[in-house]
């Protein structure tokens, strides 16, 4: 479970807390975090993506806020179930993605029509490459 | 009062092999020169041989202090070496701290207790090594004494008392007084004088640039201060002031005023002043 | 908290210090940054006792300077302070006779994990070894304060990547740090609050999380407008 932590590199403009909730998301998102999955804690999370204890809090409690994991009490904090969540996740994800491509493809003339054809096919492309690069798990 | 202890017990255990050196330099010219002087001349007796034959003094009878006087320098050249060392380790026992590869003062002035203890536990420990010293140079005469008893057959020896012995260098008269009243007095100014050097150090130590001129100011000031009264007479222009019983008092208060004043300046440095 | 008010010193004829003030909460890491010679050093070593200061207040919890502090804070230093002729372990052995608050157990955890071996000589230590060491020396101590002086100066990237991580574990959580660099480079996104200083005093101190939600910047970026605007 624990290589998908380290991998995270910060840029230093954006809060970092709010990066590691985005690095929450996609690993949601991706399916690599599964719904009611637990979570490292506060401290292992501080240490494994090695950033500052207050920056790990933080980044928990706007998570909690956000409802995207949930405490019990004591119990290690967990990966919400709620499928409404879920799904919200995942929405955003693709919309800033597409927001993030629209806006730079904005400037370029192209018909709807070719541009769509051409993010079919690029798209079709990546996911055999990553499939293949991926082998046979996607769980750790 | 612990960690004092173990001040000082850090410090003695810093020059351990200094003076464990020391000790062994004295043992080995004491011992050897007291020897090598006895052997020739027990042999030349033994011989028969004259003093103008040989070159050197052939008595009578020899005795321990004899013996010590003519091995001339090499049975006190060990003691002035020791003294020396000591007065310099006075000095380097603060400088040590500061100067190498690693600043070990900003350990000693962050320890959990005053910093007057610092003084003290150096202080404790350069008179410890002064005393180890001359107890085993006590030790070592009397084992000197028998080492000659061996040397010399009886026929040839006188016996002496041990004062005799001591008493016959002017150095190791110093050393050893025959009086307690002295050893308080000559002691008694060593410390001071260690005190002395001491606050010196740590006025070079406070104050970077202008410190040496106070260091060596204040130790000038001192020394003028103690021998002001014993060369007071000498001073005075018309028959003497002062009667020698008043002078005597005066040398007195001044030689506790000094180390008082040197205590409480040193401490008050290391709290205030002093800066790595 | 750690509170510094007004600091003045000269230091053969320079203002070192001009008024500077700030504060370190506990909890926090805070990372005073300036050039070489701005005189970080000195406010750390002003705080611990270490040099005198021409005027200024230091109070560590509401509380005057004063031996006892030394339970409270443990410092850092940017160079070696054990003798050399110590060995690791005789080095840790006096920290545990003067500190009631040493705590061994610790210093045992942090010799394995910084690999270091306790019966080597301390002047035998490369410079991030004995950088490791004198960490070790300080976090051992159960003090609500850590101050370091260029934790990471001249050290190798290894050695450093191994010491930064110690700020991410529960060594440092809950104790307020107070460190000194004059290159923040990849640290950045460790430290909570920056205090930018320059000719003697601070020109900006601010919350690092804050800075990037307000105005997007990094503390580089405050940096480079604050020392070269």
């Amino acid at each position: 479970m624990n290589e998908g932590w380290t991998s995270v590199v910060f840029n230093n403009r954006d809060p970092v807390y709010l990066q590691v909730v985005r690095h929450f998301k996609e690993q949601i998102a991706t399916g690599r975090l599964k719904a009611g999955q637990v979570i490292p804690s506060r401290r292992e999370l501080g240490a494994l993506l090695k950033i500052n204890p207050n920056t790990a809090q933080k980044a928990y409690k706007e998570m909690e806020e956000q409802r995207l994991i949930i405490t019990e009490g004591n119990s290690p904090s967990r990966i919400t179930d709620e499928a409404e969540i879920l799904r919200t996740i995942r929405s955003e994800l693709i919309e800033s993605a597409v927001e993030a491509f629209v806006v730079s493809v904005r400037r370029i003339d192209v018909p709807v029509d070719e541009l769509l054809e051409l993010v079919r096919t690029k798209y079709v492309e990546e996911r055999s490459r990553t499939s293949q690069e991926e082998g046979g798990s996607s769980d750790d | 009062m612990n960690r004092y202890l173990k001040l000082v017990n850090m410090e003695i255990h810093r020059f351990r092999y200094i003076l464990f050196s020391l000790m062994g330099i004295t043992l080995l010219l004491q011992c050897g020169s007291l020897i090598w002087t006895l052997q020739r001349v027990v042999s030349a007796k033994e011989k028969g041989l004259t003093q103008a034959e040989v070159g050197f003094a052939i008595p009578k009878f020899l005795s321990f202090p004899w013996a010590i006087v003519n091995t001339k320098e090499w049975f006190i050249l060990p003691i002035l070496l020791s003294i020396t060392v000591l007065v310099l380790y006075s000095i380097i026992i603060w400088y040590r701290d500061w100067f190498g590869r690693s600043t070990f003062i900003y350990r000693l002035l962050m320890l959990p207790s005053a910093r007057w203890v610092l003084y003290v536990s150096k202080l404790t420990a350069i008179l410890t090594f002064v005393f180890s010293m001359i107890a085993f140079q006590l030790v070592l005469l009397v084992g000197e004494n028998m080492l000659f008893k061996t040397i010399v057959p009886a026929g040839m020896r006188t016996d002496s008392t041990f004062v005799e012995a001591s008493t016959i260098n002017p150095v190791l008269n110093t050393l050893l007084p025959k009086q307690f009243e002295q050893f308080i007095y000559s002691y008694g100014l060593g410390i001071i004088g260690v005190i002395v050097i001491f606050t010196a150090v740590l006025l070079e130590r406070s104050y970077r640039r202008l410190g040496i001129l106070y260091a060596i100011g204040y130790v000038v000031v001192c020394a003028a201060a103690i021998l002001l009264p014993a060369i007071l007479p000498a001073l005075e222009s018309s028959s003497s002031y002062w009667y020698p019983g008043e002078i005597y008092r005066i040398e007195l208060a001044i030689c506790l005023i000094v180390p008082v004043i040197s205590c409480c300046l040193g401490f008050w440095l290391l709290r205030k002043k002093i800066t790595v | 908290m750690i509170e510094v008010i007004d600091l003045h010193k000269r230091y053969r004829g320079r203002k070192v210090l001009n008024g500077v003030s700030f504060t370190a909460e506990k909890g926090q890491i805070t990372c005073l940054i300036g050039i070489n010679g701005a005189g970080k050093s000195t406010i750390l070593k002003a705080i611990m006792g270490l040099t005198p200061v021409k005027s200024g207040l230091i109070r560590i919890d509401d509380a005057p300077v004063g031996p006892t502090m030394y339970e409270k804070v443990a410092f850092v230093p940017d160079h070696l302070t054990t003798p050399t002729g110590m060995k690791l372990s005789e080095g840790i052995q006096f920290m545990k006779d003067f500190y009631v608050n040493w705590n061994d157990a610790r210093a045992n955890e942090l010799l394995k994990f910084f690999k270091l071996d306790r019966t080597e000589r301390v002047g035998n230590l490369s410079k991030g070894t004995a950088a490791k060491y004198s960490l070790l020396l300080g976090l051992s101590q159960n003090t609500d304060y850590i101050l370091m002086d260029e934790p990471f100066s001249g050290i190798d990237m290894f050695s450093r990547e191994v010491i930064a991580e110690v700020f991410s574990t529960d060594l440092i959580e809950d104790r307020g740090v107070l460190l000194t660099t004059h290159e923040i480079d990849d640290m950045e996104h460790l430290i909570d609050q920056a205090v930018l200083l320059q000719n003697g005093s601070v020109q900006l101190a601010f919350d690092c999380e804050e800075m990037r939600t307000t105005e997007g910047k990094s503390v580089i970026d405050v940096m480079r407008e604050v020392y070269t605007g």
